[in-house]
């Protein structure tokens, strides 16, 4: 009990608890809108086009969440020029900026502004050092999550089911895409402090992806990928206190390795009920 | 459902781009009572009629004026299976329309969607998973969406694709059923057969080529404008049967 006890009467334990319950909740909720969407990709490369406006934050002066902001802005801007203008598929041009990002963000860093050992951070995050900056956005990006659900689950939910028959149910479809394309990238960047640019699905896409293993239902799906995305968060922070990890990555391998139990478990019921 | 249904449309041109016109020159009236088989070959133009008279594509000329709520059942092919929805889910947004953002689903339009899955014969799956459905319930919940929608106007794109003899004999039933309450049924098909049932019949193929009661109206040469060489014309009797090869193409 007392490895449960010990670590969260720590200050610096107890903000990270709290920053990883606001971000499950966004994480989870939105998880959830991004899965079923099929925008999972996407939303883990809109994370890492982050990196190279993290770079350039320090030096530039300007807000960290501003310049990932900016970064992930033109990420979107390119792809969608990239795929009307030509033959490219969505998700080859995806796979093409989201590599350029990477390796434009590992040149800034270390031969434009030496960024030395802060890259880490930016790459897998901090979520033992988070500020009260970083705690509010992640609040904030938790009350749009749940505001956005209530208000426009119907609609991203006709969307996705049959996206030629919603606009004939008087649901403002293009309306809720681009609602939906916002939160994303807000609550990406509320992510970002915790997990940094290349672990962004540790919170947005596993917990999500793991719950529909689990539930056939919405609301299960929802409530399913909140639980998880906070059991993971707050189990990986135990694991990096005891075991001295990053914290970042052990949530990261425990939501892999969370969700390779479950797909595994649902093999075995499948052939089980084949035979 | 309230006022008369009716569709009324003249002279309709509609394009999806300026200059590329996907469908031109077509004039009909459809009144109270009256299902039309909308017959044509893919990229014939039967979608593009029926985002027109949605109002989701703006005619490029004429007009194209509906009278009464009009809901779109689509193809069951083109709706992702793998949603977490039930059929019951599916029949509700149909009611989506007429909830505030704020508010749930009314307990009313709960009970009408039952109703409406009683209707189509699936009160007892309505709590079956949409994806774990045949193609041809899928195909009825989806109209049963549109009655709870209470549409006195039905646009049906393909509801005969990917569906069984029985289903399909299910869903004549039921469109049979909602004609002689006095809506008006536009029903998308490339079946000819399909398209004898029916009370009118439009032919399209990028423009109309003919209209009116199927027996006068499907004639060999209006088959041949319809299909153009895609047709193999067999002599059953006194009847023209059209065999089209299939593709798939969307040329819109």
């Amino acid at each position: 009990m007392r490895w449960l006890t010990d670590p969260l009467a720590i200050p610096f334990m107890q903000r990270a608890v709290l920053a990883t319950l606001l971000l499950a909740v966004a994480g989870g909720l939105l998880g959830t809108w991004i899965v079923l969407r099929r925008l999972a990709f996407f939303a883990h490369a809109a994370g890492s086009a982050t990196f190279p406006g993290l770079v350039v934050a320090g030096p530039w002066g300007i807000a960290a969440p501003l310049a990932a902001l900016g970064a992930g802005l033109g990420f979107a801007g390119l792809l969608s020029r990239i795929t009307r203008r030509g033959p490219t598929s969505a998700d080859a041009a995806t796979g093409l900026l989201l590599t350029a990002a990477l390796a434009l963000g590992v040149i800034l860093a270390s031969d434009v502004y030496e960024s030395g050992t802060g890259v880490d951070r930016l790459l897998f995050g901090t979520l033992l050092g988070l500020g009260d900056g970083d705690i509010a956005l992640a609040a904030a990006a938790a009350v749009a999550a749940l505001l956005a659900t209530a208000a426009l689950g119907r609609t991203w939910l006709a969307t996705g089911f049959d996206p030629a028959g919603a606009p004939a149910l008087g649901v403002r479809a293009a309306h809720g895409d681009r609602l939906l394309l916002v939160l994303l990238a807000l609550t990406v960047v509320a992510v970002l402090p915790a997990v940094g640019a290349l672990l962004v699905s540790t919170l947005l896409v596993l917990p999500a992806a793991t719950a529909r293993l689990l539930t056939g239902s919405l609301r299960g799906l929802l409530g399913t990928a909140v639980a998880l995305a906070a059991a993971e968060g707050v189990g990986g922070l135990l694991l990096a206190y005891h075991l001295d990890l990053p914290p970042g990555p052990a949530i990261a391998v425990l939501g892999g390795g969370l969700f390779a139990l479950v797909a595994l478990a649902d093999a075995v019921r499948v052939r089980a009920v084949a035979r | 459902m309230s006022a008369t249904a009716a569709i009324d449309v003249r002279d309709l041109s509609a394009a999806y781009r300026a200059g590329a016109v996907a469908l031109r020159d077509v004039t009909f009236t459809a009144t109270a009572g009256q299902a039309v088989a909308v017959l044509g070959p893919n990229g014939g133009g039967k979608t593009t009629l029926f985002r027109a008279l949605l109002g989701e594509l703006p005619a490029a000329t004429g007009s194209a004026a509906v009278q009464g709520a009009i809901a779109y059942v689509p193809q069951t092919e083109r709706s992702r299976l793998d949603f977490p929805v039930s059929a019951l889910d599916v029949a509700l947004m149909g009611a989506y329309a007429r909830t505030p953002w704020f508010r749930r689903v009314a307990t009313r339009d709960r009970a009408i969607a039952r109703a409406a899955l009683a209707r189509v014969g699936l009160a007892e799956r309505a709590n079956a998973r949409f994806g774990a459905l045949s193609g041809g319930q899928r195909q009825r919940v989806l109209i049963a969406r549109a009655l709870v929608q209470d549409a006195a106007v039905l646009l049906l794109d393909e509801p005969f694709a990917g569906v069984d003899r029985t289903s399909e004999e299910a869903i004549v039933a039921i469109l049979d059923e909602l004609r002689a309450e006095g809506r008006v049924l536009l029903i998308a098909t490339h079946d000819v057969e399909q398209a004898r049932h029916w009370d009118r019949v439009l032919c399209l193929a990028g423009a109309q080529i003919a209209y009116g009661p199927p027996a006068e109206t499907l004639t060999n040469a209006v088959l041949e404008g319809t299909y153009g060489e895609e047709i193999v014309m067999l002599d059953c009797g006194h009847r023209a049967v059209a065999i089209q090869h299939h593709s798939h193409s969307h040329a819109h």
